[in-house]
């Protein structure tokens, strides 16, 4: 397994590039539980400075240290993005694809289920659910609820892709062979998805980060917890863009970007990789 | 192919692009006031009836087209009378109320205003469930009638003093609506009243079906109007009322001089002084805002929650606080304090403040046998040494100094904080946080409104980093549902009001004080009438209760309210720090001489029903 | 065939959207905002004064207005039995109009800008996505990826405040709010239409820009397993020309999820689009959705969320009926 990664990380420079990022966002993650202010405060540092050696991104106007801000703000929105990707891509996986395979009257309960998911009315919910837990609403819990409102949409994709699947020579062959279903989707239709999974995986944690955002914009959100979401809300208020205090606004910004662009690579370059036929192609190539 | 369709995606483009030039149809800007509308898009934008209460005032409707019967102007500190002739004639027992009306005033459609509208108005109410005061006039009303073209008599079911409160006008009041027009209408709470028939000196012309933008134009006839009688022709010919966005929005509106009066943020103003050298605030300088509004802010605790339900707790949470502290944070120091659950007004400093600075220096508290003088009434000039630091120019004289910044506040006395909690069983935790005399951690969450430029939204976030410096776990929380909790009492600490709103015309503070009253008190989980505090005194009842025998004009009413501010600051239901600074943007380019900290002539809002006593004072720029 | 698949689909239909109807009837009334209480407030801060007893006798009135008087079982059937004749109630916040009037009159914006972006978005972003896999080794595909993917993550509000910033206030290209201006008389004139667009244009361009992400990565995926598959590589084989392999191929096998997407995606436009409204200043439903939750205008959300389960679910019902119709592979169940 190390060896793949190995192997993948000197050959294919859009694996380098995710893996490096993702690391390096993790590793900033944990350093950023050793800052030494506390995130909620304000004015623990002197305003409007410059970066300097002791701030290397300057101070907002609140009177906080933007590089420690966004370093728990990466942390905070990574755990959001991943156990809210992590809660809906499992039940979507597992519902789309039993339930397609099956068919049948479970195929049908199990649908209304899902279509009643899509269209709940998730603006009404999630502001109920903010109101009732208010500042219990942290990452952990907003990552749930979250996850629980992103699986319905690509369950149902799932399960398309394994209706027309299901009729292919391969399957027949496996089921010929005395396979159980539980087998036959887990190792003959699994592989054959997960490209298509990695690439809702990374929707899903665009559609969480921008959820997030739109969240904290509107007031919904902890207020007081540093996230990306949170950060750009804050110095949308002090007129960050205006004052062109550049370090407060393209912060958050940048590291939006970078995260879901290293991620991409990242699965992008995985998913040619457990295909076995793109494996050939990028083997032939270099 | 290729070339044909690039050459139409580009004549498409150009048209796109030039359409505004080649078909521009909007008034001539030099003649247009353009201003903000406060309180964001409108609902439903062709419905102007708002005796129906849920049409919004200040599209337009309640500053440029309908009139009240009298005015109050908080900065003068008058009553101006509007459709009335003169202030309200009361018999000798309070049972009757008489008003004269002013003649020669006609309704934008031509029909002349009589009696005849005013009694239409109050029978209309009360004959509709629905309309606004319905109820309140089935309560206080017997009988309305007209002696003649221009004289009513209101029959009162019982004694009051304050009737005529209603037709005050304060954002807000029963306006008069025409009767020529509502009588054939079948059923009045429906009818839109579209376009809008007022007695105000400018028409509607035209508004936008999305809801963001409304534009009036003067009427011809605008000296049979009561602002054309009293301060003669409005200068703009078109005013035009738009939502452009939040503050962001605004403040790029305002630097492309597209909008000429809005209500800003301390940040997005200071982004507007930098970029537009016409604009400026309320004041050209520091503290750029108005900071003398007829309305106390800052917070209110939940007085049946423990452990807000001990007043030395309330006292200690507000000793620990640092006022100049608190002023920088929120508002850089634009700020005039107000301790005393009164706002700081220019007429109150007068008949109130004046009177409360000795009793409040002298004000002591207790502590273990000992005595402490608390009160900081060197603060104002603390807070002028602060702003010439930072290089503002601040005025030299006491006076002026004390207009600015108020008359002082509670000292910052984290120590006498400390006695007081550790007198009431409170203990520290080996971390140094507050812990409950039950041991367990002491938490504070205090909601607020989620407008960030709201004083509610800028003072919980200031309070609450404040309380957890003193070791307090403590978090603002702004939440949509910041009213409905309040309401329900389901919160600890809340951003907001400590006190009801005055009238801030004449003497009388019984409209911002009989909150307290015990009659509207109502236990937790009952809806809230009263104050959100849920606080009593019986002493302030009795108070309370000789301010309504009283007329509202005895001067009799300045000790009663003086007393009841003392009790208030002895229980402390809230934190009264400051009156509701506002940041209002105003750009010379296109118009000038609209009132301001250098001169200030009326009530500087535009969202208020006094901009149209303001419009003839503008002064065009020839631009 | 019918007894099999259509007629429990069709049952799975009407189960759906009468759960959702449902639901959308429960949660307004979960929420602590109470519209009587916030109608009440709402006066009160109008400037309105109004004494204890005065406070009671009108919230009063106003449950009996708004028919909040009987019990909650008597408002479902009798909210059930309005919906069939299309009566949504009346808005308490706008009341006594109508939650169909309201909706009418925003709706139009809303399914316009949504509508066209949605199908400007889909329709640039399956192409390119298609051409991205067709060309794999062009440096001009992938750059265009690059550029596609990367402004992807930026925060949407992000987007279209640069966007605004740059094209209305810096070089004042485009109006700077409004769906329209004033002095122009509205209705089917060319003048209306050019100045409509004008306003359009940047409210739409913000939402192509992050929505092209999707639709591309979409194609993208699908169309690559297509690639490799048997009978593409035999059409290369025999050497059939290019542009028949792209699109007779490739792209019209990919193109099936890309509709579903597609379908599934119309029946949200209902929900409006809350931020650009609110950035760009435009009229529609999102903004109304958004207000009626924060001031537990019940009808009103009940109204708009009605429109959006009827889309959605209908949506989800053709793209499911027309699905075994565009892939054979699945008539054969």
């Amino acid at each position: 397994m190390f060896r793949v990664i190995r192997d993948l990380y000197v050959n294919d420079r859009r694996f380098t590039f995710g893996f490096t990022v993702l690391v390096f966002f993790v590793i900033i993650s944990f350093v950023s539980l050793l800052s030494p202010y506390d995130m909620r405060a304000w004015n623990a540092v002197p305003r409007y400075l410059p970066p300097s050696a002791k701030h290397p991104l300057g101070t907002n106007s609140i009177g906080q240290d933007i590089m420690w801000q966004a370093m728990v703000a990466t942390k905070n929105s990574l755990l959001l993005g991943a156990i809210a990707a992590a809660i809906s891509r499992v039940i979507a996986i597992v519902v789309g694809l039993l339930s397609g395979y099956k068919g049948g009257i479970f195929d049908r309960i199990v649908m209304v289920m899902t279509d009643s998911f899509i269209i709940l009315p998730m603006f009404p919910i999630l502001i109920l659910i903010a109101t009732i837990l208010r500042s219990s609403l942290n990452m952990v819990v907003l990552g749930v609820v979250i996850g629980l409102f992103g699986w319905a949409w690509d369950a149902r994709l799932f399960r398309s892709q394994i209706l027309s699947l299901k009729e292919r020579e391969f399957t027949r062959t496996a089921v010929f062979s005395g396979l159980s279903t539980f087998k036959i989707v887990l190792t003959e239709h699994l592989p054959y998805v997960f490209p298509l999974v990695m690439a809702t995986t990374i929707n899903n944690v665009i559609w969480v980060i921008g959820m997030e955002v739109t969240l904290s914009m509107l007031g919904l959100s902890n207020l007081n917890t540093p996230t990306i979401g949170t950060m750009i809300y804050w110095a949308l208020q002090y007129q960050a863009i205006f004052l062109e205090m550049w370090n407060w606004i393209l912060t958050p910004v940048t590291i939006c970007v970078v995260l879901i662009l290293g991620l991409y690579m990242l699965s992008t370059s995985i998913s040619e990789y457990l295909d076995p036929r793109t494996r050939l192609q990028m083997i032939r190539k270099g | 192919m290729r070339k044909k369709s690039m050459l139409l995606m580009l004549a498409l483009s150009v048209c796109l692009v030039f359409s505004s030039v080649l078909f521009a149809a909007e008034p001539p800007r030099n003649e247009t006031l353009i201003v903000d509308i406060l309180t964001g898009k409108v609902g439903n934008p062709g419905n102007f009836n708002f005796w129906a209460t849920w049409v919004g005032n200040d599209k337009g409707l309640q500053q440029l087209v309908i009139d009240p019967l009298w005015m109050a102007d908080y900065v003068t500190g008058e009553m101006i009378n509007v459709l009335a002739k003169e202030n309200p004639i009361y018999n000798d027992d309070l049972t009757t109320m008489t008003v004269k009306l002013r003649e020669g005033i006609y309704w934008n459609d031509g029909v002349p205003f009589t009696a005849d509208d005013v009694v239409y108005t109050v029978e209309l109410s009360m004959e509709t469930p629905g309309f606004g005061y319905h109820t309140q006039f089935n309560q206080d009303v017997a009988k309305v009638y007209k002696t003649d073209d221009y004289t009513v008599v209101f029959e009162l079911t019982q004694p009051n003093s304050r009737f005529h409160y209603q037709f005050l006008d304060r954002w807000g009041a029963c306006r008069i609506l025409p009767k020529h027009v509502f009588e054939t209408v079948e059923d009045p709470l429906s009818f839109q009243f579209n376009p809008p028939v007022g007695t105000g000196p400018y028409k509607l012309v035209e508004y936008d079906l999305g809801g963001y933008w409304f534009l009036y134009e003067l009427r011809e006839d605008w000296e049979r109007t009561a602002t054309g009688m009293l301060y003669g022709k409005p200068a703009p010919k078109y005013v035009k009322f738009i939502y452009v966005g939040d503050a962001s929005k605004k403040a790029m509106a305002m630097i492309s001089h597209e909008l000429d009066m809005a209500d800003l943020t301390p940040e997005s103003l200071e982004v507007v002084l930098a970029r537009n050298e016409y604009a400026s605030g309320y004041y050209k300088d520091f503290p750029w805002a108005e900071l003398l509004h007829p309305c106390v802010t800052g917070a209110a605790f939940n007085t049946l929650v423990p452990p807000f339900d001990n007043p030395e707790v309330r006292w200690a949470l507000n000793l620990a606080l640092d006022a100049k502290n608190l002023a920088m944070t929120a508002y850089n120091g634009a700020v005039a304090f107000a301790p005393a659950y009164i706002p700081a007004l220019l007429p109150y400093y007068e008949h109130y403040y004046e009177r409360l600075l000795p009793y409040l220096e002298e004000y002591t508290m207790e502590i273990d046998g000992e005595e402490y003088k608390i009160f900081n009434s060197n603060l104002p000039f603390e807070m002028a040494e602060e702003a010439k630091r930072r290089g503002y120019d601040v005025p030299e004289t006491e006076d002026e100094i004390r207009v600015m910044f108020g008359y002082g506040w509670w000292k910052h006395s984290p120590e006498l904080a400390e006695k007081l909690l550790l007198k009431n069983g409170f203990t520290r935790g080996r971390d140094g946080k507050w812990l409950l005399p039950d041991g367990t951690p002491w938490k504070i969450e205090i909601v607020c409104l989620t407008a960030a430029t709201n004083p509610s939204f800028k003072w919980a976030f200031a309070i609450a980093n404040q309380w957890a410096s003193f070791g307090i776990d403590c978090e603002a929380i702004p939440t949509e549902q910041c009213q409905a909790l309040t309401e329900s009492g389901d919160y600890m600490v809340v951003g907001g009001q400590p006190a009801a709103e005055p009238f801030g015309s004449g003497i009388d503070l019984y409209r911002g004080l009989n909150v307290y009253h015990s009659q509207y008190w109502k236990p937790l989980g009952e809806k809230l009438v009263g104050h959100q505090s849920r606080w009593v005194n019986e002493e302030i009842d009795y108070y309370i209760e000789e301010m309504e025998k009283a007329d509202y004009s005895d001067p009799i009413n300045i000790d009663l309210a003086i007393e009841v501010a003392k009790l208030l600051i002895d229980g402390q239901p809230g934190v009264s720090v400051a009156s509701f600074p506002g940041f209002m943007g105003l750009d010379t380019y296109y118009w000038t001489n609209y009132p301001t900290g250098d001169n200030p002539y009326a009530v500087p809002w535009y969202h208020w029903p006094n901009l149209k006593f303001v419009l003839p004072f503008l002064q065009p720029t020839g631009r | 065939m019918l007894k099999k698949y259509y007629i429990p689909r069709l049952i799975q239909y009407f189960t759906v959207l009468f759960i959702g109807l449902t639901l959308v009837f429960v949660i307004p009334r979960l929420l602590p905002s109470n519209p009587v209480e916030h109608q009440l407030s709402r006066m009160m801060s109008q400037g309105q004064y109004l004494d204890p007893s005065a406070i009671e006798a009108m919230r009063e009135t106003l449950e009996q207005l708004y028919g909040l008087k009987g019990g909650t079982f008597e408002q479902y059937i009798d909210y059930f039995k309005r919906l069939f004749t299309g009566d949504l109630g009346p808005s308490f916040t706008q009341f006594p109009t109508p939650v169909m009037t309201l909706i009418r009159q925003s709706l139009p914006w809303t399914v316009g800008l949504l509508f066209a972006s949605l199908s400007i978005s889909w329709i640039v972003g399956t192409v390119l996505g298609g051409i991205r896999v067709s060309f794999p080794r062009s440096r001009l595909a992938r750059l265009i990826e690059l550029l596609i993917m990367g402004v992807r993550p930026i925060p949407y509000y992000i987007v279209s405040l640069v966007l605004l910033i740059l094209f209305a206030f810096l070089w004042p290209v485009f109006p700077m709010s409004g769906g329209y201006s004033m002095g122009v008389k509205v209705g089917f004139n060319a003048r209306f239409i050019l100045d409509l667009l004008r306003h359009a244009f940047l409210p739409i361009l913000s939402m192509v820009i992050i929505e092209i992400g999707g639709w591309f990565l979409q194609m993208r995926n699908v169309a690559s397993n297509i690639v490799e598959e048997d009978y593409v590589v035999y059409a290369e084989a025999s050497g059939l020309p290019k542009a028949k392999i792209v699109f007779m191929y490739i792209m019209r096998n990919a193109i099936i999820p890309q509709i579903t997407g597609f379908a599934l995606n119309i029946g949200f436009i209902f929900g409006g689009a809350l931020i650009t409204e609110i950035v760009f200043a435009y009229p529609g439903m999102g903004y109304l959705l958004y207000s009626a939750i924060l001031s537990g205008d019940y009808n009103l959300i009940m109204g708009i969320n009605v429109f959006s389960i009827v889309g959605v679910s209908t949506a989800m019902l053709i793209v499911d009926l027309i699905y075994p119709l565009l892939d054979p592979r699945v008539r054969y169940q």
